[in-house]
């Protein structure tokens, strides 16, 4: 890589008093090039574009100044912080002759990789993390749109995930505008593009992007691509034409339940077929709503609030198969059995809440919005979590993440106090008073070996 | 637990380098700064490879002196590529290498399924043989016809006329100036046109990049849209100027 920037070099910028060292380059691409930089002992990113793509995109300047005084969203943003033109005194240092600009963001955490990692395989994740990565990419887009913003480039290459967490970061935020305000070069990515901006029919916006979050969010859960089934197969080259048919001018989702022309084909797609029955049938109807009615009509695609409804809910009802350990999702009551390994599984304990319940699995966790009609969902403070018996996992218990004490109730009609930070058993327990709100222990009729 | 063992669907993505050695190609160091531009891209062209798991970029190359033969014969993924240095010497059989890319885009052995082809065509100077034949036998294979076709011309004395007949000719569209053939005049400008070719090409021609309004929606004349050429970045260090061939 050339570098436009000279690495080691502390340049002097307008409107910042103190120069920015550059400490290295870390990638580009045909839009500019990041580098890591140092200013006064805090390390941050600098995008620095080239000519032509500022030549290319008369609004960019207009957005960005627009976006550093609209601030982030929420905390998920590499949000720009500040736009950089170089001083008259380090112009001379930037190894090119057109003029140029760039703009200071968070540096990305090491912990955080390219979501392009998990598509392609390469990541250890849970399912879990993926599915709370998923809450997350909604929720941050739910923050978005709400601020009457929009993004307009969703794809795999715009999104960090954190394996271990299941936190998302996402990057190069310098499309996002005013809803409707049309002062943007960007289209979007083909393969994430709606299919009337494909066509050209329409100008991306909050509509257009919640197609694209239910293609990301369907690539992160199924490693698959909704649109690819038997009618890319039938496509030898895919070229430009060929994806402008396949998500354009004739896109038909590969579990459409009305039109199976583009069902997936058992080897090439075996991913589609094997992860799509993991999701609980309320996951799947969103995806059906956006890929199938809200193909063309973009306003009755799933909004965010509704995946970040169907996500969480899908989150509280993860149970663990006894037989294999892997994380199930089906909804209670009827009979279901595990679809990894097929084994039934049991009818879980339940923890029953003033709004929801939540399954007793290791790691499930309770939170504000179980609680409270009017919290919307929000998985970054729970009040509660479930955790297994250190000497026999196969005992749980549920631990107070809260601030406050608990009281806990047996069956035998015992109460003690459960201070924050403890855990109590769950295995006698009929019902806990917590000062957000009761939460009360529900075994199954016939009871299962565990606990 | 771990999320399902299941792997992205993707289709293979063939990069062949069809590279003059002929004597005049032994002047200047010109076939040593080839070796060198090819060599140090490889690392690039892995990392694009990386993040586009929907492509298996698998490269080729062919050499044509006196005789086209095959340098990398089977198709080989980037990250396991040791790039053998060619040596200079004999004419210019270019018909008789774009007849060899003609067999080998042939289905078979090509795939039934795949991305567009890259062929990339470097040369420093003009067909010795049939060049003609060779380019009526490629551009009646379909995959070559899809294929994204570039040339790099090294130095004043190659020609412009052919290579831009590989290549082909594409009218001018909005904004974009017609496609020619890449010169380079020195070892700078060939290395960061190899790595545009091996990076920002294969990029494209993988997994579509990020779209702007200027870009042509409607079906184009090419059938992958080509990348931004690199911006000339200006060395201060180098007071003398690179050598010019």
């Amino acid at each position: 890589m050339s570098w436009i920037l000279p690495e080691g070099a502390s340049l002097g910028f307008e409107g910042l008093a103190a120069p920015l060292r550059i400490v290295r380059g870390l990638g580009g691409g045909t839009q500019g090039q990041v580098y890591e930089v140092d200013l006064e002992g805090e390390r941050l990113a600098l995008k620095w574009y080239l000519p032509a793509c500022i030549a290319r995109d008369g609004g960019l300047e207009r957005r960005l100044v627009a976006s550093i005084r609209a601030t982030a969203p929420n905390e998920d943003f590499l949000w720009p912080i500040a736009l950089l033109r170089a001083s008259p005194a380090s112009r001379p240092l930037i190894r090119i002759r057109d003029e140029s600009f760039g703009y200071l963001m968070p540096l990305r955490p090491p912990a955080y990789v390219g979501a392009c990692e998990h598509a392609a395989g390469r990541l250890a994740i849970g399912l879990r993390q993926v599915m709370r990565a998923c809450f997350g990419l909604a929720d941050a887009f739910h923050a978005l749109h709400l601020a009457g913003l929009c993004y307009k480039d969703v794809s795999l290459g715009n999104l960090f995930l954190e394996p271990a967490s299941g936190g998302i970061l996402i990057c190069d935020n310098d499309n996002v505008a005013v809803d409707g305000a049309d002062h943007g070069a960007v289209l979007g990515t083909p393969g994430f593009m709606a299919p009337e901006v494909l066509l050209g029919q329409a100008r991306p916006g909050a509509d257009s992007d919640l197609f694209s979050l239910a293609v990301l969010l369907f690539r992160l859960l199924t490693r698959h691509d909704p649109l690819k089934g038997q009618m890319e197969l039938a496509i030898r080259c895919l070229d430009e034409p060929a994806r402008r048919r396949l998500c354009g001018e004739d896109p038909v989702f590969i579990f459409d339940p009305v039109d199976d022309r583009n069902r997936p084909d058992p080897i090439e797609h075996a991913a589609a077929l094997i992860t799509w029955p993991i999701y609980p049938r309320p996951l799947q109807a969103l995806f059906e709503q956006t890929f199938c009615r809200g193909m063309k009509q973009p306003s009755r695609r799933a909004l965010t609030g509704q995946w970040k409804q169907e996500l969480a809910r899908s989150l509280d009802r993860r149970s663990l198969c006894p037989a294999c350990g892997q994380e199930n999702f089906q909804a209670s009551g009827a009979p279901a059995l595990c679809w990894s390994c097929g084994a039934p599984l049991p009818e879980p304990i339940t923890l029953r809440l003033p709004h929801g319940s939540v399954v007793a699995a290791p790691d499930n966790e309770l939170h504000p919005h179980h609680f409270d009609a009017l919290a919307g969902e929000d998985l970054r403070r729970p009040l509660a979590r479930v955790v297994a018996h250190p000497q026999d996992p196969r005992r749980l218990g549920l631990r107070n993440l809260s601030s406050a004490a608990w009281s806990a109730e047996t069956h035998d009609g015992r109460v003690q106090a459960v201070q924050p930070g403890e855990s109590c058993s769950l295995a006698a327990l009929a019902r806990i008073q917590s000062p957000a709100g009761p939460i009360a222990v529900q075994r199954p009729i016939r009871p299962s070996p565990i606990a | 637990m771990p999320f399902p063992d299941v792997k992205l669907a993707n289709r293979p993505l063939h990069f062949l380098y069809l590279c003059d050695c002929s004597g005049s190609m032994a002047a200047s160091g010109k076939m040593q700064a080839l070796n060198q531009a090819i060599r140090q891209s490889l690392p690039g062209m892995a990392a694009v490879a990386r993040d586009n798991p929907e492509a298996r970029v698998l490269v080729r190359a062919v050499r044509f002196a006196d005789h086209a033969v095959w340098h990398i014969e089977t198709p080989t993924p980037v990250d396991q590529l040791e790039w053998r240095d060619l040596q200079a010497g004999g004419i210019t059989a270019m018909g008789e290498a774009l007849k060899l890319v003609a067999a080998a885009l042939q289905t078979p052995p090509m795939e039934v399924r795949a991305l567009p082809p890259v062929l990339v065509l470097i040369s420093d100077g003009q067909p010795t043989d049939d060049f003609a034949a060779g380019l009526e036998a490629l551009l009646r294979v379909p995959w070559a016809q899809k294929a994204v076709r570039l040339a790099i011309a090294l130095g004043h004395d190659a020609d412009l006329e052919v290579l831009q007949r590989f290549i082909g000719t594409e009218p001018a569209t909005a904004g974009r100036s017609p496609r020619r053939p890449l010169q380079a005049s020195n070892a700078t400008s060939l290395a960061q046109y190899i790595q545009w070719a091996s990076t920002a090409v294969v990029g494209a021609a993988s997994m579509p990049a990020s779209r702007v309004s200027e870009t042509p929606l409607e079906p184009a004349a090419g059938n992958i849209p080509l990348p931004d050429l690199p911006p000339t970045v200006l060395d201060p260090t180098d007071d003398v100027g690179p050598l010019v061939w």
